[in-house]
């Protein structure tokens, strides 16, 4: 997975789960940013996204 | 390249060992932000301690029993371990012989960031003792870490003991060592200066630069730099660590140098 927070933009109507299966991120180790508070996308699955919300995502990254 | 604004940058000891000044990581780094506010918070699970035995068996559920072996989701935490785990979150023991899945770990350390608190422009950095690993789809095996970053930050001072392999030369005469029965301590004392170990006077320098990682990890969205010389460079041998926190002569490169001067409009 490419490094680095991102953000996004919501094309249509989707749930939280819908979107991370559609970008391949479902088992990523990976928090989202949406309404200006941080979650984990599992914690959210089923929050519904409209078409041009803005999702951050925040990947969590190990080190050494 | 984007660099985000931080508001404030907290830091949180959750039992760090001693040597580490935390005090003294917080003026560097209030140094290095200069406007930003920086606030050390202390025990983070001082604030939950009702939830206590919620996040005890929460943490004895995230311990890795086989490094081969990926932990199951929520696995059934035995007695004994869930009572370790509140002994330690109660201050009563500090100790370090549990490994615990990092990115897991990661996640029990965020319930205990204030809601309010948890979005992008404010830093969060625990300090902790527990040593942690992650699992590797490549090779099906868990590695230790140094750190995770993600919100919060966490970075293991015992990780940076374990984390990053030691000089080759130790591994083979601990071996020659080994079967002559002498003692380890002897050879640790001749090749002190090429790792880091426990309760090492060079820790907090050390945690400076991967508290600046965890810095431009909310800054640019990465932790990391290819330059060996620079703070932010990602050792994986202790070598590679002393140089890029102690050894080179400079503490970041050309490019995170201008990203920092930046933030103060130079």
């Amino acid at each position: 997975m490419k490094v680095g927070i991102e953000e996004i933009e919501v094309k249509e109507d989707k749930t939280i789960k819908e979107l991370m299966d559609e970008l391949q991120l479902s088992s990523a180790p990976i928090l989202l940013e949406v309404s200006g508070e941080i979650f984990y996308p599992d914690a959210i699955k089923d929050r519904r996204l409209r078409r041009g919300d803005k999702v951050t995502l925040i990947p969590v990254i190990a080190g050494g | 390249m984007k660099v985000r604004r931080i508001e404030k940058v907290l830091v949180y000891d959750e039992g760090a060992v001693e040597t580490l000044d935390i005090g003294e990581i917080a003026g560097y780094l209030r140094e290095k932000l200069k406007k930003v506010q920086v606030k050390v918070r202390g025990n983070p699970f001082a604030f939950r301690l009702e939830k206590s035995p919620d996040y005890a068996r929460k943490l004895a559920s995230i311990k890795i029993r086989d490094a081969s072996r990926k932990i199951a989701p929520e696995p059934e935490p035995l007695y004994g371990e869930v009572q370790y785990e509140k002994r330690r979150i109660l201050g009563k023991t500090k100790a370090f012989g549990v490994v615990y899945d990092g990115f897991q770990l990661q996640r029990v350390f965020s319930e205990l960031v204030a809601r309010e608190e948890r979005c992008l422009g404010f830093v969060h950095i625990f300090f902790t003792n527990r040593l942690f690993a992650t699992w590797e789809e490549s090779d099906k095996r868990y590695h230790a870490r140094t750190s995770v970053y993600g919100v919060p930050s966490v970075i293991s001072t015992t990780g940076l003991v374990e984390a990053p392999a030691k000089p080759r030369e130790y591994y083979l005469v601990k071996q020659q060592y080994e079967m002559l029965g002498k003692d380890l301590l002897e050879l640790k004392e001749r090749l002190k200066a090429s790792f880091i170990d426990y309760e090492d006077e060079r820790l907090t320098e050390v945690v400076k630069g991967y508290a600046m990682q965890a810095l431009f990890y909310y800054l640019v969205g990465d932790p990391f730099c290819k330059d060996k010389g620079c703070r932010l460079y990602n050792a994986h041998w202790q070598e590679e660590l002393i140089f890029a926190q102690l050894g080179s002569g400079y503490e970041l490169c050309g490019q995170h140098a201008r990203i920092l001067d930046s933030l103060h409009g130079k």
